[in-house]
């Protein structure tokens, strides 16, 4: 469940153009956004007859029950129709379905595969210089205090981190720190923060990895 | 063959850019070299007050790009070296008075007649230090073993790189041998191993400068000074003789100084 935005199963949010998108949560039971729409349904009072709808999955998995039981129901009950279905960057479950559809085995064509290629930074970060990589970021070189590198996954620094390293800063909390040495300074996994104690450090003889274990950010001598 | 202008910087403020151009600019001379020294901190010129030459300026850097006079006329001759000049900034014209590209005119018109062209930028890292920067084959970055200057050094050292500036050499100034002795200041191999870049000198901290500052007379002319004897290494060492410089731990001055680790600048 998602505690982290403490909102509804569904978020409702007014488009420009009169439309509405209605966010599903990617992990909440079925049965819990059906129960949510429910008593939205109730309390809105006629608001929605007539409405257009997008139907936005985000992240999750798409289910043609879940999907046609949500439109049916905004059909039928509100009075509205779905105009649009989002999904999206986990399209496997899609393709799944639609394979089963044809029977035939489909395979995405891969777009933008670029996008989850390596940002490789060839020189020392400075202060005061900002690197943000969608996935791994590999830096061949010191990130030094005052600079700030961001990655969607690893961040893997061939030299001393003693900057501000964000991985997995979209959420993603199996990311990892990797450095010659991490030196004292914030570093930050997903949505955790740690500041490796100052005192009493042993200097890596290889290397060292921040990650999460049980909630919190360790970091690993090697 | 032409000289070599050397831009004298630092990002932070008050570390001792001024300091290190006269002392360097007067060692220079001391070596038979012509040495025009450029002041481009305009608004907030003071390098004319340290070299005690502030009652004989009648043009100025601005008067010079502005054509209001010859580059000569602007130069001011040292009172003890025949071969050693300045030029100063103006004290009432705002920074943007000047273009990169003009100074770049100007430190290669300079480069033709003098071995070594210093310009001592202002802090900061805006139109002033890109006007010091313009015509600069070379830079010295100054700072002090404390974090706040040292990180300012750091962002400016990434500037010039990124301004494909290659020869870029590190000045450590006021350093405290019994403060680093005690573990309260980052030591000299700390800054090198963070900011990555050859050390050209270290200069120990001394109330010394500060009387010299205040007499107007750089503080190289004093023979028995250790911080004159630091100026006088580095003026030999830009001039590609090996120097080596002191490890932290050893006593500067003392001859026979147990040299436990020596620092080689590249
Ligand atoms: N090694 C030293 N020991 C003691 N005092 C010093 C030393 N070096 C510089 N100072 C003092 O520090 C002050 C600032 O020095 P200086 O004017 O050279 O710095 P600056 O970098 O040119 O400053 P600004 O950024 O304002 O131009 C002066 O009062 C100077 O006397
Ligand atoms: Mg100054």
């Amino acid at each position: 469940m998602n505690l982290e935005r403490g909102v509804a199963p569904v978020q409702i949010r007014a488009q420009r153009d009169g439309q509405f998108l209605f966010l599903i949560d990617s992990s909440m039971p079925f049965q819990m956004i059906l129960r949510y729409l429910e008593k939205k349904h109730k309390s809105s009072k006629g608001f929605f007859v007539s409405a257009k709808i997008i139907l936005d999955l985000g992240n999750r998995p798409f289910r043609f029950e879940e999907v046609k039981a949500l439109r049916d129901m905004l059909r039928h009950n509100w009075g509205a129709s779905v105009v649009e279905l989002r999904l999206g960057q986990h399209l496997d479950s899609f393709f799944d379905w639609a394979s089963k559809q044809i029977d035939i085995p489909i395979r995405q064509i891969p777009v933008g595969e670029n996008l989850m290629e390596p940002v490789v930074v060839r020189q020392t970060c400075r202060s005061g210089v900002r690197v943000e990589a969608p996935m791994d970021c590999i830096i061949l070189g010191d990130v030094n205090p005052g600079a700030e590198v961001i990655a969607g996954r690893d961040i893997i620094v061939f030299g001393v981190l003693r900057g501000i390293a964000h991985a997995g800063a979209m959420g993603n909390r199996d990311a990892k720190i990797w450095a010659l040495s991490i030196e004292p300074n914030q570093i930050r996994i997903a949505d955790l923060v740690a500041v490796p104690p100052q005192e009493d450090r042993h200097k890596p003889k290889k290397y060292e990895v921040a990650q999460i274990k049980e909630g919190r950010i360790q970091v690993l001598t090697f | 063959m032409p000289g070599t202008t050397i831009v004298v910087t630092s990002g932070k403020g008050g570390v001792g850019k001024t300091t290190t151009v006269a002392n360097l600019g007067t060692a220079l001379a001391m070596r038979g070299r012509s040495v025009v020294m450029v002041d481009a901190d305009i608004g907030l010129r003071n390098l004319d007050v340290v070299m005690g030459l502030e009652n004989r300026i009648v043009y100025n850097l601005v008067d010079i790009i502005e054509g209001r006079c010859r580059t000569e006329q602007a130069m001011i001759r040292d009172r003890k070296l025949n071969s050693l000049f300045l030029i100063p900034a103006a004290q009432t014209r705002e920074k943007d008075a000047v273009h990169p590209d003009q100074m770049k005119e100007l430190c290669e018109k300079l480069q033709q007649d003098f071995d070594y062209v210093l310009v001592d930028c202002p802090a900061g890292i805006e139109r002033g230090f890109r006007n010091a920067v313009a015509g600069a084959q070379k830079a010295i970055v100054v700072t002090t073993p404390e974090v706040s200057a040292i990180r300012d050094a750091d962002r400016v050292i990434g500037l010039l790189e990124a301004e494909l500036m290659k020869d870029i050499q590190l000045i450590i100034n006021r350093l405290n041998h019994k403060m680093v002795k005690r573990g309260d200041m980052m030591s000299t191999e700390d800054i090198c191993s963070l900011l990555a870049i050859p050390l050209v000198g270290v200069i120990p901290e001394s109330e010394e400068v500060v009387v010299s500052t205040n007499r107007g007379i750089p503080l190289v002319h004093e023979k028995r000074s250790s911080v004159a004897g630091a100026f006088r290494r580095i003026a030999a060492r830009l001039e590609g003789e090996q120097v080596p410089i002191p490890a932290d731990n050893a006593e500067e001055g003392g001859i026979l100084s147990r040299f436990k680790r020596l620092i080689w600048s590249s």
